[in-house]
């Protein structure tokens, strides 16, 4: 996918207020064609703001949108190459199935016939039975009114395609189901796709890039891998999931001490002219009790709780301090200690993350 | 279990309540159908002799006629030009976030709260100071400034629970904005401007106060009643009383089974797609 | 924050847009004849013009005049009906949002049939009732040998027409109002001892409130200004102030003496409505957002 260099989609300092608000700020952005990228933030950070500029619901209050090289800023939304899978998908409830996916063919003027082979082509595409042509999307289950809303955009053959959330209302399994095919369908269609989720998980599942949003700006953007292994701040590495975080100043070459007194511990590497900031730890590659022993990094703390995670099983240790840690095992090697006691955790230098803010 | 059956009682007493407060709603009705039936110029209960001569009369009376053609014109007009104004005017109400939205919500139903005697007479003061003779036309615009903001407020029910994603869904699909109004506004919300154009014209057709001042010369059914009511019995009067009473029943009867039919519609394409 | 600029996918905001064919209409229907109304209440009496000297002098005339007495039997029979109205309608408005499930559609659909009949064929019905010789009277004299007569034309029969004309639009306030309260709360009320009695004092009562304000304030404006009631109903029995400022309009040919009674009128709605709109929120009350 990366080799696609020539940039499709530019934005160049887009910025959006509402009023004395400001929802986007001043975003520098470049989507290549046949990309999945996917923007992920927080409720509030901007990023359906974003997605109704990218697909001209709203009008940016100043940068560039270009797509290919033309400017879209003044160009609404039904003369844009581009369409969105809405949040609540916007089925319309008084058309069936095969209604709603012809619809942008009908707005197009194509022919009844030539019209009704394209959507029963974009109903097996989808692994939808063709007699759901006749359906009402209220029918519809869950999955299948996800499909049919997939269909219905594609039908509109866009440039980019967008999602909003898309998958936030289905329950965890099926969620889980829809994020890879959607993948496929991606592969399958070659089709530059534009994603915006809360969850980093589904970001991680299915997209080429990925983009984090805090309050109206991109904060880091990168590929699921780098994204994990090197968060650039404490925001993108907590936001990536549950993560120890000690507060830290620097101690002399590739080691920082806590500033609560918790220990000293040694890096791998160390951002440049580094004086204070954030150790991250991850809870997968904590080492507890035995397993920490002969480790640089070590730290002790009380045995206070553990959850079964399905696969995983996770310890909170607190600590003399009150700072709540966690380790992750797998279920084959759990943890068999007694609450209240005091135990070791321990870490690799190279699984220290240190961040400046 | 004391308590539950104290419950119990509670709710058969409420049970029992209900059906006579709606029993206590209709029975005027049955008085006035019973009376149309009575033999006797004035009215007597037990009826002594039962007649159809009232209708008969009724039927072949130029009069009346010309009171039903006129209370039928107006409250057709109304409820033309009514859902018209208010299917915007909902729009507004309800569909759509703009700055003088709560203030335009408060003002557009202020009309509902008036009392209709004394908007009658204002309009009624407008129409001869602007030089407007009064006749069954000025009726029509009468009865529209209380009953367009009733439609709207009928229609805004339905739009409320309208998802503005539809109409944005569309667009992004590449309709114009004429053809969202027209192949997913307007359809979704049917039903609302359905029984807001119903409601208009069963309004516009019983309405007393606002007729009785602005119609000038001409007559429409309740006026006629109202005068003929003060003036002394005559057994006419429950006769086209009920005749109203009838035609208001079979309009909504039609409206019901029109609803059903379309009901019925759906429920053949959900079979056919069960199949 | 999504909600507040999903219109500006058009370039002119639709909202007002589409607010203007209603707003000039009753610009010109309701605003128009309200303010002329107004503008004749200050010129002197039994004058056809608005180009006079204005002057005090009506609402002079009519505090000095015995007017105050159809406004005081005005006032009297709307809060006597609108209590009435509250005691019948609560406990049936109760049922309807908690207790008949699918039936209180059909008893909605009951409610609001009668509505669409012109009040006064409905009035006319009551006369055919408590007339002498009527149904009530002469099923009496024909059952019990017992006469009822004299039952029309009475104070008490224009409280009945009002409560039977207006009993829809306190029900439906009270109905929404009653089914904004969650069952949940009454249930942890309960659930920390509370009596049946203290649930309904404590929680019903204060969240049902909104509704029980609009159909209270809307039943109590309604008959204030009513006409058709007392006419047919009360006979001679009361004068009531849309009466007489029917009869100042029409019969004494004084627009500036009707006009100054309207504006009273008027004035006493318009600050009850005032004062209701200022505590309610439109949006939550009809479209349940």
């Amino acid at each position: 996918m990366k080799d696609k260099a020539e940039t499709f989609l530019e934005l160049k300092g887009l910025t959006k207020k509402f009023g004395e608000f400001t929802a986007v700020s001043e975003v520098d952005l470049q989507i290549a064609e046949g990309e999945f990228f996917t923007l992920v933030g927080p409720s509030g950070s901007g990023k359906t703001t974003m997605i109704r500029l990218l697909v001209g619901m709203d009008l940016p209050t100043s940068g560039d949108i270009i797509l290919k090289g033309t400017r879209l800023n003044d160009v609404p939304a039904n003369k844009r190459p581009t369409c969105m899978v809405f949040q609540n998908l916007a089925l319309f409830p008084h058309r069936n199935v095969g209604e709603n996916i012809e619809f942008p063919l009908k707005i197009a003027k194509v022919a009844p016939a030539v019209r009704r082979e394209r959507a029963m082509a974009l109903l097996e595409q989808l692994h939808l039975p063709l007699d759901f042509y006749d359906k009402g999307v209220n029918q519809c289950s869950g999955g299948e009114r996800q499909r049919v809303a997939l269909a219905r955009a594609l039908a509109f053959d866009p440039e980019i395609l967008f999602f909003d959330e898309p998958l936030s209302a289905l329950d965890f399994r099926l969620r889980k189901a829809l994020e890879k095919e959607l993948k496929d369908i991606h592969r399958e269609t070659g089709k530059t796709f534009v994603y915006i989720t809360h969850s980093l998980e589904e970001a991680m599942v299915m997209s080429d890039r990925i983009g984090i949003m805090k309050d109206g700006a991109l904060v880091q953007i990168g590929t699921p891998n780098e994204i994990y292994n090197k968060p650039i701040n404490k925001f993108v590495a907590q936001f990536m999931g549950e993560v120890n975080t000690l507060e830290v100043e620097a101690a002399g070459d590739m080691t920082v001490r806590d500033i609560k007194g918790e220990g000293t511990f040694e890096v791998k590497s160390m951002p440049d002219q580094f004086s204070r900031g954030y150790l991250i730890v991850r809870p997968e590659v904590m080492k507890l009790g035995p397993a920490a022993s002969g480790l640089p990094n070590i730290m002790h703390g009380k045995f206070f709780n553990d959850y079964a995670l399905g696969s995983r099983m996770q310890y909170q240790i607190r600590s003399p301090s009150g700072d709540q840690w966690l380790v992750e095992r797998l279920q084959d090697e759990v943890f068999d200690g007694t609450f209240g006691d005091t135990v070791a955790l321990g870490w690799r230098p190279e699984d220290s993350i240190l961040v400046s803010e | 279990m004391n308590e539950q059956r104290k419950r119990r009682l509670a709710r058969n007493l409420i049970v029992i309540w209900t059906t006579c407060v709606i029993g206590f709603l209709y029975i005027p009705m049955v008085a006035v159908v019973l009376a149309s039936f009575s033999k006797q110029r004035y009215f007597q209960f037990p009826i002594a002799a039962w007649t159809m001569r009232w209708y008969e009369k009724a039927s072949t009376s130029l009069s009346v006629r010309d009171l039903l053609w006129t209370s039928l014109t107006v409250a057709l007009l109304v409820t033309i030009f009514s859902v018209i104004l208010a299917f915007f005017g909902a729009l507004a109400f309800a569909r759509y976030e703009w700055s003088g939205r709560k203030l335009y919500q408060r003002l557009v139903l202020l009309p509902i709260f008036f009392p209709q005697a004394v908007l009658g007479l204002a309009l009624l003061l407008w129409f001869s100071s602007l030089g407007i003779i009064p006749s069954w036309q000025t009726a029509v615009f009468a009865h529209m400034v209380w009953i367009v903001p009733i439609v709207i407020l009928i229609i805004s029910i339905q739009v409320y629970s309208f998802d503005p994603a539809l109409e944005e869904a569309a667009f992004d699909l590449g309709a114009t904005r004429l053809q969202v109004l027209r192949e997913i506004t307007l359809p979704i919300l049917s039903p609302g401007i359905v029984s807001g154009g119903l409601f208009a014209f069963l309004l516009s057709w019983g309405n007393f106060p606002l007729s009785m001042f602005t119609t000038g010369a001409d007559q429409t059914v309740p006026e006629w009643l109202y005068a003929k009511m003060v003036s002394g019995y005559t057994p006419m009067v429950p006769t086209l009383g009920s005749l109203t009473m009838g035609s208001a029943a079979i309009m909504l009867l039609v409206g019901y089974f029109g609803w059903l039919a379309i009901r019925y519609k759906t429920a053949q394409i959900k079979v056919k797609s069960a199949d | 924050m999504a909600t507040g600029n999903k219109s500006s996918i058009w370039r002119i905001n639709p909202g007002r847009l589409a607010a203007i064919p209603a707003s000039v209409f009753l610009l010109i229907g309701f605003a128009g004849p309200l303010a002329m109304v107004i503008g004749y209440s200050f010129m002197p009496a039994h004058t056809f013009s608005l180009l006079q000297v204005p002057s005090l002098e009506n609402y002079v005339s009519v505090v000095a005049d015995s007017y105050y007495i159809s406004f005081f039997w005005s006032l009297f029979l709307a809060s006597t009906a609108v209590v009435i109205l509250f005691l019948v309608c609560y406990p049936m408005a109760y049922g309807m949002a908690k207790i008949f499930g699918p039936w209180a559609n059909l008893v909605t659909a009951l409610i609001i049939l009668p509505l669409l009949i012109s009040e006064n064929i409905r009035l006319f019905g009551w006369v055919l009732i408590l007339l002498k010789n009527g149904i009530l009277d002469g099923s009496l004299k024909y059952l019990f040998d017992v006469s009822a007569s004299g039952l029309l034309y009475t104070v008490p029969s224009i409280v009945l027409g009002l409560v039977y004309v207006y009993l829809p639009f306190m029900l439906f306030p009270l109905v929404s109002g009653i089914s904004m309260v969650p069952e949940s709360l009454k249930d942890a009320a309960s659930d920390l001892g509370a009596s049946r009695w203290e649930i309904f004092w404590e929680v019903e009562l204060p969240l049902s409130m909104p509704g029980i304000m609009i159909g209270g304030i809307l039943t109590f404006i309604l008959s204030l200004g009513s006409l058709a009631e007392a006419k047919i109903l009360g006979g001679q029995a009361v004068v009531m102030i849309a009466d007489d400022i029917e009869s100042a309009f029409t019969f004494a040919q004084n627009w500036p003496k009707g006009s100054v009674l309207s504006v009273m009128l008027i004035g006493l709605s318009g600050v009850v409505v005032f004062l209701l709109f200022r505590r309610i929120d439109l949006d939550q009350i009809i479209g349940r957002r």
